[in-house]
């Protein structure tokens, strides 16, 4: 029987194991047109989620909105508990609500004297998220908002408290955000009342390190950490989180937006400080401020001026 | 189904295959897990691939894993292609062996599965070191590759039970009376 069977696979063995090897050869190639090309793989892979992923949302409400319903009743179970901390809590936030409300009349007085303008720029477009990255490998989340509503890639991401992640792929409809906890998240922040400067750097667990710290010591536990706006990448002074001392004694940092739910984040409109690139003209009648400026002198001094 | 013809039953079977994988990766989709976790949840999506082959290799074909698990690749952000290579390359082994491998006890086929998830698993590193990428973290990867070996009994039972997928025995016939 075993011969049998043998010979009947022989029979038709070489077509199929041509035709699946050429299957894997495909598959191989189009890997390695990824490796090489990856932008351009990449944007077709984000018209393949744009296109698939949104055509599901009606599976997925339904079976979301269950899961958050069981969330919910699980915490229905420290229900007394959390009475008791939020009570203390709100104690806490009744004196700084005090503290806030005499700032804020205090800084709407020094604006009006000093007649400020808040950027009209910084604002932002809601998305609803889709779904994860589906990898435990990844941490990133689709949002429903895309190139249609003019999102750009790079762009700041926050829940209604803190930074969340970046834009990174962009379709028509879905936008994908690489949250602050993936391991290729590299974000320049600036430690509060020290001012000094880090690099928040995630590594695939929930609080992200902080990196290159000029003087360590003179970071505590507890100090708020904001985007410092380095390289253009965010607009400043977007809350990210309070440094914590991590169990392996390094410094890491506590994330103010709640990464247990995330449902709806903010893209904040970004259009990027302008740059300035040359030096300035002289302000002088046109023939003698014309052609015969020394144009190269010009172009190497904007270039000192922009690497230091 | 008795009565129907057993093209007719292969290609329901093929197409139950495809509705759970497109589940599976829905289901994986999910924003549930926004917080990286240490306790990484085993790859379901192999552990039934490998599970139909190792059992009626007729339901699953060849074009029908590459398409599943392309889109598995592209959805879930992995380098697309690579994985399906690899997958395609192991199902065809498995699919070879399926023959040996319905004489054999379930403790046997738990083995020989177990031998091909951990070989794609250091063959899919490998690929990543030889290209240059980074590959994942190690330890939650190695846990995974742990849970999704421990999950196949689980996968394979589970099938066994709904959908009434089992080995055929040895000597069976198909309705046309060709050996399966």
């Amino acid at each position: 029987m075993a011969k049998d069977r043998r010979s009947q696979e022989d029979y038709a063995g070489p077509t199929r194991r041509l035709l699946v090897g050429l299957l894997v050869m495909v598959m191989l190639a189009f890997f390695l047109v990824w490796r090489i090309d990856s932008p351009r793989v990449e944007r077709f892979r984000a018209e393949v989620v744009d296109r698939v992923v949104p055509s599901f949302e009606w599976v997925m409400a339904p079976v979301r909105a269950a899961a958050h319903l069981v969330a919910d009743f699980q915490s229905y179970q420290r229900l007394a508990q959390q009475n008791q901390d939020l009570r203390r809590e709100l104690q806490q936030m009744k004196a700084w609500r005090e503290a806030a409300l005499q700032l804020e009349q205090e800084n709407a007085k020094l604006r009006d004297l000093n007649d400020v303008r808040l950027d009209p720029k910084l604002t932002f477009v809601t998305g609803v998220v889709l779904t994860d990255s589906g990898s435990p490998f990844r941490q990133s989340v689709l949002l429903n908002v895309g190139s249609r509503d003019g999102i750009l890639d790079g762009w700041a991401a926050m829940d209604g408290l803190g930074l969340v992640g970046r834009i990174s792929g962009v379709g028509d409809d879905t936008a994908r955000v690489i949250l602050l906890t993936d391991t290729t998240s590299r974000i320049p922040v600036t430690i509060q009342p020290s001012g000094q400067r880090a690099i928040l750097s995630g590594d695939n667990t929930i609080n992200p390190l902080l990196d290159f710290i000029e003087d360590p010591d003179q970071v505590r536990p507890g100090d708020r950490v904001v985007t410092s706006g380095d390289g253009g990448v965010f607009p400043p002074d977007l809350l990210v989180g309070q440094v914590a001392l991590g169990s392996d004694q390094r410094l890491r940092l506590r994330l103010s937006a709640d990464y247990e739910r995330l449902e709806f984040l903010r893209v904040l409109r970004n259009q990027g400080a302008e740059p300035i690139t040359d030096t300035g003209a002289l302000i002088a009648p046109e023939d003698i401020a014309g052609p015969s400026a020394p144009a190269e002198g010009t172009d190497a001094l904007a270039q000192g001026g922009e690497d230091g | 189904m008795a009565e129907t013809g057993p093209l007719t039953r292969i290609a329901v079977a093929r197409l139950i295959f495809l509705g759970l994988c497109l589940a599976l990766i829905y289901a994986r989709l999910l924003p549930l897990e926004t917080v990286p976790r240490t306790l990484v949840m085993p790859d379901i999506l192999l552990a039934l691939t490998l599970s139909w082959v190792a059992r009626r290799p007729a339901y699953v074909p060849a074009l029908l894993i590459a398409a599943v698990f392309l889109l598995a690749d592209l959805m879930f952000q992995r380098p697309p292609g690579l994985w399906t290579a690899l997958v395609l390359l192991l199902t065809e082994a498995l699919r070879r062996r399926a023959a040996e491998l319905r004489g054999l006890t379930f403790l046997l086929e738990w083995t020989t599965v177990a031998v091909c998830i951990v070989a794609v698993f250091f063959g899919y590193r490998l690929a990543l070191a030889l290209t240059m990428l980074p590959p994942p973290p190690l330890v939650p990867y190695l846990v995974q590759m742990v849970m999704t070996i421990l999950a196949y009994p689980v996968v394979t039972g589970l099938c066994y039970l709904l959908l009434g997928l089992r080995r055929p025995a040895p000597g069976a016939v198909e309705a046309y009376g060709q050996k399966l």
